[in-house]
This record gives C-alpha cells, structure tokens and sequence, in this order.
C-alpha cells in the first residue's frame, strides 16, 4: 500500500507538470471558454439578453452536454493511452510499482488540471452572462452552485471512464467519441427513462435540485423527471469506484505490444 | 544455484505472427548475448524476460521467478528497451530520477544516483537540457543511465550500440564490461556479431523466433569459417577462370555465367576455407590472364551463417 501511495504522488506530481504544457491541455482550455466566448457575444448583440436564463441555457446545453464531455474525453483517454502511445509505459511498468498507480496518479493531475481548466470556463461564462443587458435576475449562488457541482462531478465520471477505456482499447479516443455522442449526447436526450443509464441523467439531477427558477426554462428540462440529489451523488459515486476499479484490474493483467 | 533464465517451449504471439516459437533454453547468471538479424525475436524474449510480457506459451522464469508484473523481480532488473522513447519535456536528470523514484529511493538518493548513472554514460555535461533536444546517441546514453543507476543485480539491453558513434560504443562496451566486474549480470542483445563479441564468449542465437544455438563466439566462428561461403568474380574469360579456381583447396562447386556482350562473365564459387581462397586468387588472376573486374562475398555476414544454420537444420 505504501509503494502505491508513493508511486501514485509521484506520477500524479511528474505528470501534472508535464500536463500544464502539453498541446492537449491547451485544446481543453480552448473549448473549455467556448460556452463564455458565446455568452460574450449574445450579450453583445442583443439588448435582450437575460444573465440567469442565459447563463442557464450555455450551462446546460453548451458546458454540460457538449464540453464537459469532450474535454475529459481528451484529456481522460490519454491517462493511459499517451504513455502507450509514447512507449514510455516500458519504464513505468518495469519499475518495482503497483501498475494501477500509473491510473491513479494520471488520473489524479488530470482530474486537477481539467477541474481548473474548467471551473475557470464557468467562471469567465458567469462573468460573460453579467454583461446581460435584458431584464431578469441576475446569476446567483442558488442557480451556479449546482451547476458547479454537476461540473465537478462530470470531470471526474467522465475522466474515469475514458481512463478506464485507455486500460481496455488500443484506441480509447475513438471508443470515447462513440460513447460521448451514442450514449451521452444521443440517449440522455430521448424521451423516457432510458436516460437513466447516462451520466448526464444524474449530472442533470444535481442541478434539477437548484431552487432557481431558471433552469426550468432550459429545453427538455420540465418534462424529465429527474433524480433526487442525495440519489444522484450516490449513483456517480458508484459509477466512479466501479469504472476505476475495472479500469485498474485490466491495468494490472494487460500486456501492451509496443513497436520498437 | 539459481539460473538467469530458464525458458521452456516459450513461443509468444501477436495474432498470428510468431515473435518466439518453442524456445527452450537454460542461461546462466553471467553476460550473454542474444544474437541475430531483424526479426529474429530477440526483443520479444526481452520483453518476456523483463515481463513487460507474458509468454503465449510455455513457462519462462528469470532468478527462478515469473517476470510478468512481478515487482519484486523488477528491483532486481534494469531495463534499455529498443524504442527511442524518452519523455521529452524533462530534462536527463529528471528522466532518470524519476524512474529512481519509483524504484523506491528517496528524493536526495534519487538525484544523487542519477547524477551519476549519468556521468557513468557521459551524460553530465547535458544532464540539465530536455531530453526532447537530444541526440539519438545521447537518448541512447540517457536509456541505459536510467537501466543502470539503481544498481541492479540483472542489466538487460535491447540493442544498446544503436545510435552511438563507434567512440561512444567502445565506451558503452568498457562501462558495460567494468558493470560485469561489478557483478552484475548482463543480457544484450545485437544483431552485430562483433559488438556482442567485445562484452562476452557466451551467446544464445535467435532466428525467426526459434532457437537456433547456445554457445560460444567461437562456435559461430568455426561455423562461419566452416560453412560453404559464396565468391562472385566477374571477369573477362571466365571459362578459363573457372577451370583454374577448381583446381584450388577447398572449392566445393564453380558455375559459370559466360560474357553477354562487351560485360564480363561471372563466375559463382562456393568455397571452404575463404581465407585459402583469397590468397590464391591473385596467383591464379595473374596465370589465367582471366581479366577479373571484381570480386565480392555477398554472403559474409552473420546474416549468412543463420540462413546456413536454418538450412542445415532442415
């Protein structure tokens, strides 16, 4: 136990300095300000525009179904992968260490530096909402704190399965793609209860809880019945044990073919 | 007394192309050398020796244990894989301390021990630049620093020589050979008989996939003295050319392929003892007065002996 703790600090602090400078978190952090470079522009061009729908709607529809999904899926599916495909994972699994600390330890940088990428997207999205010109309330703690959470929660679901991927396919990138558009982009929109088997279904639900009357202006939002809060956090927590716990299993029992 | 390697019937596949076949072998701790061309399946033996990978059949054991995922055996490896991957945004002494952090030293040992794995393969003077800026020679160096610098019990390396200058190679034959002394012991693979031939006598030949033989140099050397060799001379009479080289000490066969046009002919001989044959061969140029234009020996490369110890074993 001692030699992974250790083994997992040290790549989660090797790998988050390498993570600061790499291409891929510069693409996070490009789509990761897309929802307030939007906000930016409606409040811009038109006079009408309100701060808390607006806020609401890019939330929802923009950060929560299309970014969240697709900068974890960037930067989720290298926490593996990048070391295959770099052929460095040689060195780190002939090493005296528990395999699975090389999930963890990238998972815990990432988890770190697609957080911040992220919370500063919503952050530059509140600010950007403010400049709102149109009656209405303003963004409040009771309509962004849940919004917040479900952010959080979604960077770290979302890292641990395309994480996980990266244990299982050579090629989790293209898995993950299917995945975020079939499942999390074309099944939590449908009708009926099938929703239940996405993570945006719970994600929703933190925010479903919000006692900002905002939300229930969002497209599709009254007519779903979500989850309680309490049950919501339940379900993404064993979501998470359960995908890091395989994702770590097949770590430990897969051989990786590397070209020389 | 416990064996460096033990393998028995290891074949390893990927899909359906074979990497090792029925691979059956018993190693010594000491140097060795695995030995043979592209494609022989020397890095997958070293992949299954390091447990980067696990045999698809048969059992291997290195020290008497499993190597799959076996940590306890992993503190007593170093490694220098084949592929030039290094993580190219820290610097040589980063690269190799962090790898020495994970093999369980602290943070002050970790440096102190890299600083010199790193001077031991001459490294110093770039131990502070990216390793994304080195050249292959240095990637090379910084491969084996980190392969070295916790001092393990077993030094395997994949093609170490690949990339150094001929200086930089004698050099890396003498730190290799100074790591023997040490007491390590050292498995190398090459396809290059001669640099296999400056670290240790003794070799395992892979060909293929399969075992082809386990011995000494000088066993190869009596068979590359020992097998038929092939001479191509091309020469203006080469009928009359043929007819003298018949008559000499260990010529097996002579074939003649006669002059088309203003060209030379060309005459093929297989010969025993190559030696003998290179030093007559001026004499009898001189009598025949045959015109000879060139000669060559297509087939003196290790290269040679593998195919003629393939079709001798078949």
């Amino acid at each position: 136990m001692k030699s992974f703790v250790r083994a997992t600090a040290l790549i989660a602090r090797t790998h988050f300095l390498r993570a600061l400078t790499s291409r891929r978190t510069l693409s996070c952090v490009a789509l990761s300000f897309l929802p307030a470079l939007a906000a930016f522009l409606v409040t811009g061009i038109s006079a009408r525009a309100s701060a808390a729908p607006l806020f609401a709607n890019l939330g929802w529809i923009m950060m929560l179904q299309i970014v969240v999904p697709l900068v974890t899926l960037i930067a989720g599916s290298a926490i593996v992968a990048e070391e295959v495909e770099d052929r460095t994972i040689t060195y780190l699994f002939t090493r005296p260490i528990p395999r699975p600390a090389l999930m963890f330890g990238r998972f815990l940088s990432t988890g770190v530096v697609v957080s911040t990428v992220l919370l500063v997207g919503v952050l530059l999205l509140y600010l950007a909402c403010g400049r709102a010109r149109g009656e209405g309330a303003p963004v409040d703690a009771g309509l962004a704190w849940p919004f917040v959470t479900a952010v959080a929660w979604g960077v770290v679901v979302y890292s641990a399965i395309f994480a996980s991927l990266g244990a299982f396919f050579r090629h989790p990138m293209l898995i993950g793609i299917g995945y975020a558009f079939a499942i999390e982009g074309f099944l939590a929109n449908l009708p009926g209860k099938n929703q239940a088997l996405t993570v945006q279904f719970y994600l929703r639900s933190l925010i479903a809880q919000s006692p900002s009357p905002s939300w229930r202006g969002v497209e599709g939002f009254s007519s779903t019945a979500f989850d309680p809060a309490g049950r919501a956090h339940a379900v993404l927590a064993v979501i998470l044990v359960v995908v890091i716990a395989l994702g770590a299993w097949r770590l430990a029992r897969r051989q990786f073919e590397l070209t020389s | 007394m416990t064996r460096l390697v033990e393998a028995r019937s290891v074949g390893r596949f990927y899909g359906e192309v074979v990497g090792l076949s029925d691979v059956t072998l018993s190693v010594p701790k000491g140097v060795v050398g695995l030995l043979g061309p592209n494609g022989a399946g020397k890095s997958t033996f070293l992949k299954l020796f390091v447990g980067e990978l696990a045999p698809s059949r048969g059992t291997l054991t290195v020290l008497g244990e499993t190597p799959f995922a076996n940590r306890r055996l992993f503190a007593r490896l170093g490694f220098c894989p084949q592929q030039d991957a290094l993580y190219g945004e820290m610097t040589g002494l980063e690269f190799v301390s962090f790898l020495l952090g994970l093999s369980g030293f602290s943070r002050a040992d970790a440096r102190r021990l890299a600083v010199r794995a790193l001077e031991r393969v001459q490294l110093d003077g770039a131990m502070h630049q990216r390793t994304r800026g080195y050249s292959k020679g240095m990637r090379q160096r910084a491969k084996i620093a980190q392969a070295i610098a916790h001092g393990p019990e077993v030094i395997v390396l994949d093609e170490p020589m690949t990339g150094l200058d001929p200086i930089a190679r004698r050099d890396a034959v003498q730190l290799f050979a100074e790591l023997a002394r040490e007491g390590a012991s050292i498995v190398m693979s090459s396809h290059v008989l001669h640099e296999v031939e400056a670290l240790t006598q003794d070799i395992v030949l892979l060909h293929r996939g399969r075992l082809l033989a386990q011995g000494s140099v000088r066993d190869v050397r009596d068979l590359l003295s020992s097998h038929p060799r092939k001479v191509e001379i091309h020469a203006r009479e080469p009928r009359r050319l043929a007819r003298a080289l018949l008559a000499l000490d260990g010529v097996a066969s002579v074939r003649v392929d006669p002059a088309r046009g203003d060209g030379p002919g060309v005459v093929r001989v297989e010969t025993t003892d190559l030696d003998l044959f290179q030093s007559s061969l001026p004499r009898v140029a001189v009598d025949t007065a045959a015109g000879i234009r060139s000669v060559e020996t297509p087939d003196s490369g290790l290269e040679a002996v593998f195919d003629y110890l393939v079709e001798s074993s078949t």
